[in-house]
C-alpha cells in the first residue's frame, strides 16, 4: 500500500512540475511549483523523514513560494489579469492535482506508516533530528546562519533605490 | 524502505533534468528560477532517499542545509531579478548579453 | 714576503686610475696630473726596490680568480728578468709621456677622463706583462684594448674620430678571438694556463698540432700589433691624442704581440713552420710599412706606418730565434719611438693643430732644442752608425743571416732594404721639418713640461746601444746576460761587420737620397704610385672588397628568404590565423547565460556518460 502511494505521489508530482514548467503565466507556474512541493512534503514523510517534511512545506511551499509571487507582483502587476488563461475547463488540472494531494494525505494520515511497527521501518523523530543536527552539524548550521545573514544584507543593497544613479549598469 | 532505492533516484533524475531543462529552454528570468528550486529539491529527495536506504540521519541534516542555502541563494536571485527589471527594464534573458566576448 | 710588494706595481696605476674616476670631479686640473703621473712614477720607482727579485724569477700569488673543475685560475705574477724589463720600460716610459700630457692637455675640457684612462691603460698593460697565466694575461689584453679604443676615441665629438676608435677596436677584437682559440686549444692540450706548465709541456704535443697552436697564437699577436693582415687600424689610431699615440701606439700596447710570443718562445720555437711563418709576417710587414711611410704627408700617420714597420723587425727577430734582439729593438724603438711621436705632438702644437708635413718646416729656427731632438729620434730610427737603432736592428739581422739558410738571407735581404728605405723616410721627415717655407704660428711657445720628457728619451734614443753592445764592439751584452733568453744562432765576426758596413753604407746612400730630393723645397707627391702608397697600399678597400662586402651580400641574400619570411610572413601569416581562430571562437560567448549553463550542462553530461562507461567496463 505505502509502495503504491510512493508512485502515485511520484506520478502527481511529476505531472505537476511538467505544467510547472511549461505554463507561460508565472502565477500559475508557481501556483503548480506549490503542488509539486507538497507532494514531495508529502514523499519525505513517506522515506520517514517528518520533520523535513514539515520544513519542506514551511519554507519551500509557504515562504519561497510567497516569495515569488511578491516579486512577480513587483515586477510585473498586471500579470495576474491580463494573462489568464481562457476556456471552461482551465480548473481542472489545478482541481485534479489539489485533490490528488488530498487524497493521498489523508490516507497517509490514516495509515499512519510511522507508527512503532509501521511499514517504514526507518524514521528520524523531531528529537533525533534536531539532536543529530546540533550535535554532528553545530558549526555547519552557524555558517549557513552566516550565509542567511549575508544573503539578506545583499538582496537589501540590491533592492535599495539608488538617487540619482538609476540604470547605472 | 518502502522502493528500491534506484526508482528513488529515477525519479529525481527525471526532476533534475525537467528542472535544467526549463533552466536552459526557458527565457523568462522567473522561470529559470522555479527550474532551479525543482533542481535543487532533486536534490533533496536524493538525499531523504539516501539517508532512508542507508539508515543514517546525515541525509536529512544535509537536505535541511540544502533547503537553508536555497532560501538564501533564492532570496539573492529575486533581488537580483528586481533589480534587473528596474534598471534594463526587462526579465528576458535573451536580452542580457552584457558577457558577449 | 717581500714578494706580496709585487702587486704594487700593477696597483698603483690601478689605484690612480679608481681615485681619478671616483674622486676626481673636485680635484684641480693639476692635482689630476700629479695623481695620474705619480701613480706611474711610484709603480716604476716600486720595479727599480724590487729589482732583485726577478733575478731567480719569483711566482707570487694573490688569490684563485676561479676554480672550476680542472682549470685553476690563480691571479699570479711572474717577475722574471723578462718580464721586469719589460715593466721598467713600460713605467719608465709611461711615467715621461704622462709628464708630458699633463703640459700638452693642458687645456682639453675632458682631462679627468683622459688620465682615468691612462692609468687604467698602464695597469692592464702591466697585468699582460707581469702575468704567469694565460688567462690573466687575457685580461690584461682585452683591457688595453678597450682603453685603445676609449682613448683613441677620445675626442669622441667628431665622427670620424669615433669611428676609428670602433675600426681599431672590431679588428684587434677579430684577432683575439683567435688567440683565444688558442688559449682553449692549449689548455685543453696541457690542462693548465699557466705560460710556464705550457712551456714545459710544449714538448710533448704533437708537432702538427703545435704550428696551428703557434700560428692562432701569431694571429692574435698580429692584431695587437698591427701585422699585415690586421695592420690597417694603426694608422685610423692616430686620431687620438698624441700622448695616447705615443704611449699605447707606439711604445707599450703594439708590442704586447711581440711581447706575448716571446714569453711562449719555448713553445713557438718547436714548430720551425711556425717561426718562418712569424718571420715572414714581420719581414713583409716591415717592409709594407716602410714603402708606406715614404711617401705619407700627415706626420702622425707617417709615425704610424714607421711602427707597423718596427714592430714587423720584432716579429721577424722572434722568427729569427733571437727573443733578446726582439725584447732590444722592442726596448729601443719604445725610446726613439715616443721621442718622435712626442716631438711630432710638440710641432702640432707650435703649427696650432697642422698635421701636414708640406706645410711644416722651419723647424730648427723656432724650436732648435725640438729639432735637436728629432734629429737624435730620427737618426736612431734611421739606424744611423752608434744609435741604439742600429745595434738592435743589426742584432736581427746577424741572427737572420746567420742561421745560413736561403729562407732567412732573403727575409734578411728585404730586411735590408725596408732598412735603406727606412733610413730614406725617417730623414725624409726631418728634412721636411727643417723646410725654409711659410708656416702657421701656432699657440705660442711651447709648455716647459713638454719639452724636459724628451731630453732623457732623446739621450736614450743615442746611446741605448750600450743595453746590448755586441761583442764584436767590445760591448758587454748587457741585456742578453740579464734576460737569459734565447738569441739566436750568434754571428761570426765576418757577418756582424759586413753588416755593419752595408748598414752604414746604405745610411750613406739614403742620406744622399734624402738630401738630394727633399733639402730643395720639394713637392708633395702625386699620381697614382703615390697615392696607392699613401692609403696602404688601398688594404682597406682590399678588406671591404674581401670581407665587408661579401658578408653584406649575404646578409642581403640571407635578408631576402629566411629573415623576410620568418620574421615578417611567417609570423603574419600565425597571427592571421589566430586573429581569425578568435574570431570564430568568440561566437561562443554570446554572452547569454543560457548558452554557458548548457555549455556546462554538456560537460556534466560527457563526464557522466565517461564514469558509465568505466563502471560498465
Amino acid at each position: 500500500m505505502a509502495t503504491l502511494l510512493f508512485y502515485i505521489l511520484a506520478a502527481i508530482v511529476l505531472m505537476a512540475v511538467l505544467l510547472c514548467l511549461t505554463r507561460n503565466n508565472p502565477v500559475h507556474a508557481v501556483l503548480y511549483l506549490v503542488h509539486a512541493l507538497f507532494g514531495l512534503a508529502l514523499l519525505y514523510f513517506l522515506l520517514g523523514a517528518p520533520m523535513l517534511a514539515a520544513w519542506q512545506v514551511i519554507l519551500y511551499a509557504g515562504a519561497i513560494m510567497v516569495l515569488f509571487l511578491f516579486v512577480i507582483m513587483l515586477i510585473d502587476p498586471d500579470l495576474f489579469e491580463k494573462k489568464a488563461s481562457r476556456g471552461r475547463f482551465r480548473w481542472l488540472p489545478v482541481g485534479f492535482l489539489s485533490g490528488a494531494l488530498l487524497a493521498c494525505g489523508g490516507v497517509l494520515i490514516m495509515m499512519d506508516p510511522l507508527a512503532a511497527g509501521g511499514i517504514v521501518r526507518y524514521r528520524l523523530s523531531p528529537r533525533a533530528f534536531g539532536r543529530a543536527l546540533f550535535d554532528e552539524y553545530g558549526l555547519a548550521v552557524e555558517i549557513l546562519s552566516l550565509i542567511l545573514l549575508f544573503a539578506a544584507v545583499g538582496a537589501f543593497h540590491l533592492g535599495r533605490r539608488h538617487k540619482g544613479k538609476e540604470d547605472a549598469s | 524502505m518502502i522502493v528500491p532505492l534506484g526508482h528513488v533516484l529515477l525519479f529525481a533524475g527525471l526532476l533534475f533534468v525537467a528542472g535544467l531543462a526549463a533552466v536552459l529552454l526557458r527565457r523568462n528570468l522567473i522561470m529559470i528560477l522555479i527550474g532551479v528550486e525543482i533542481m535543487l529539491n532533486a536534490v533533496g529527495l536524493v538525499l531523504v532517499g539516501a539517508s532512508a536506504y542507508w539508515r543514517h540521519p546525515s541525509g536529512q541534516l544535509f537536505a535541511l542545509l540544502l533547503m537553508a542555502v536555497a532560501a538564501a541563494e533564492i532570496s539573492i536571485a529575486l533581488a537580483l531579478v528586481v533589480y534587473l527589471k528596474r534598471s534594463r527594464g526587462t526579465i528576458d534573458v535573451n536580452r542580457f548579453d552584457g558577457m558577449k566576448g | 714576503m717581500m714578494g706580496e710588494l709585487l702587486f704594487l706595481i700593477p696597483m698603483l696605476p690601478l689605484c690612480g686610475a679608481l681615485i681619478i674616476m671616483f674622486a676626481g670631479g673636485r680635484m684641480s686640473r693639476k692635482l689630476l696630473a700629479a695623481v695620474a703621473s705619480f701613480s706611474v712614477i711610484a709603480s716604476a720607482l716600486t720595479i727599480l726596490w724590487l729589482w732583485p727579485l726577478a733575478a731567480p724569477q719569483t711566482r707570487v700569488s694573490l688569490f684563485d680568480w676561479f676554480e672550476a673543475g680542472a682549470l685553476r685560475v690563480p691571479v699570479e705574477i711572474l717577475f722574471s728578468p723578462l718580464s721586469a724589463a719589460m715593466a721598467l720600460m713600460v713605467t719608465g716610459v709611461s711615467a715621461l709621456i704622462h709628464l708630458y700630457a699633463a703640459s700638452y692637455l693642458h687645456n682639453d675640457p675632458d682631462v679627468r677622463r683622459f688620465f682615468a684612462l691612462f692609468n687604467l691603460f698602464v695597469f692592464a698593460m702591466l697585468i699582460i706583462v707581469l702575468a704567469d697565466n694565460l688567462l690573466l694575461l687575457f685580461l690584461g689584453w682585452e683591457g688595453v684594448g678597450f682603453c685603445s679604443y676609449a682613448l683613441i676615441g677620445y675626442w669622441y665629438r667628431n665622427p670620424g674620430f669615433a669611428a676609428a676608435g670602433r675600426k681599431a677596436f672590431l679588428v684587434t677584437r677579430a684577432a683575439d678571438v683567435l688567440f683565444v682559440i688558442a688559449l682553449l686549444w692549449l689548455f685543453r692540450l696541457t690542462g693548465s694556463l699557466s705560460i710556464a706548465t705550457i712551456n714545459q709541456q710544449a714538448t710533448s704535443l704533437p708537432a702538427g698540432t703545435l704550428t696551428i697552436v703557434a700560428l692562432l697564437l701569431l694571429a692574435g699577436a698580429c692584431g695587437k700589433s698591427a701585422q699585415l693582415p690586421f695592420s690597417s687600424w694603426l694608422p685610423d689610431a692616430m686620431a687620438g691624442p698624441t700622448p695616447v699615440s705615443a704611449l699605447i701606439h707606439a711604445a707599450t700596447m703594439v708590442t704586447a704581440g711581440v711581447y706575448l710570443l716571446c714569453r711562449l718562445f719555448p713553445l713557438i720555437s718547436l714548430s720551425p713552420t711556425a717561426l718562418a711563418v712569424i718571420g715572414l709576417v714581420g719581414t713583409a710587414t716591415a717592409f709594407y710599412g716602410a714603402s708606406c711611410a715614404l711617401v705619407q704627408r700627415d706626420i702622425k700617420r707617417l709615425l704610424a706606418y714607421s711602427t707597423i714597420s718596427q714592430v714587423g723587425y720584432m716579429f721577424l727577430a722572434v722568427g729569427a730565434g733571437t727573443v733578446t734582439g726582439a725584447m732590444f729593438h722592442l726596448i729601443t724603438h719604445a725610446f726613439f719611438k715616443a721621442l718622435l711621436f712626442m716631438v711630432a705632438g710638440a710641432v702640432i702644437h707650435l703649427a696650432a693643430g697642422e698635421q701636414d708635413l708640406f706645410r711644416l718646416g722651419q723647424l730648427q729656427k723656432r724650436a732648435p732644442l725640438l729639432f735637436w731632438l728629432l734629429l737624435a729620434g730620427a737618426l736612431a730610427l734611421a739606424g744611423m752608425p752608434l744609435t741604439a737603432g742600429f745595434f738592435s736592428k743589426d742584432a736581427i739581422l746577424v741572427a737572420c743571416f746567420a742561421l745560413n739558410s736561403p729562407w732567412w738571407t732573403g727575409l734578411g735581404v728585404v730586411g735590408l732594404i725596408t732598412a735603406f728605405l727606412t733610413a730614406l723616410y725617417a730623414l725624409r721627415l726631418v728634412y721636411l721639418l727643417a723646410a725654409d717655407r711659410d708656416v702657421t704660428i701656432g699657440h705660442g711657445p711651447l709648455p716647459r713640461g713638454m719639452i724636459w720628457p724628451l731630453l732623457p728619451l732623446g739621450l736614450l734614443a743615442l746611446v741605448g746601444g750600450q743595453l746590448n753592445l755586441p761583442e764584436p764592439w767590445g760591448g758587454g751584452t748587457v741585456l742578453q746576460r740579464w734576460l737569459q733568453t734565447p738569441s739566436g744562432r750568434g754571428g761570426t765576426h765576418a757577418i756582424e761587420w759586413g753588416l755593419a758596413i752595408v748598414t752604414l753604407l746604405l745610411f750613406v746612400a739614403a742620406w744622399l737620397g734624402a738630401r738630394y730630393r727633399f733639402r730643395t723645397l720639394p713637392m708633395p707627391p702625386g699620381g697614382g704610385v703615390a697615392a696607392f702608397f699613401t692609403d696602404g697600399w688601398k688594404i682597406d678597400a682590399l678588406v671591404r672588397n674581401a670581407v665587408s662586402k661579401p658578408y653584406e651580400a649575404t646578409g642581403r641574400l640571407l635578408d631576402g628568404f629566411p629573415e623576410r619570411w620568418y620574421t615578417a610572413v611567417l609570423p603574419d601569416w600565425l597571427g592571421r590565423l589566430c586573429q581569425s581562430a578568435g574570431r570564430y571562437f568568440r561566437t561562443f560567448t554570446s554572452g547569454y547565460v543560457t548558452h554557458y549553463l548548457s555549455g556546462m550542462a554538456w560537460g556534466t553530461f560527457l563526464l557522466l556518460a565517461i564514469l558509465l562507461i568505466g563502471l560498465l567496463r
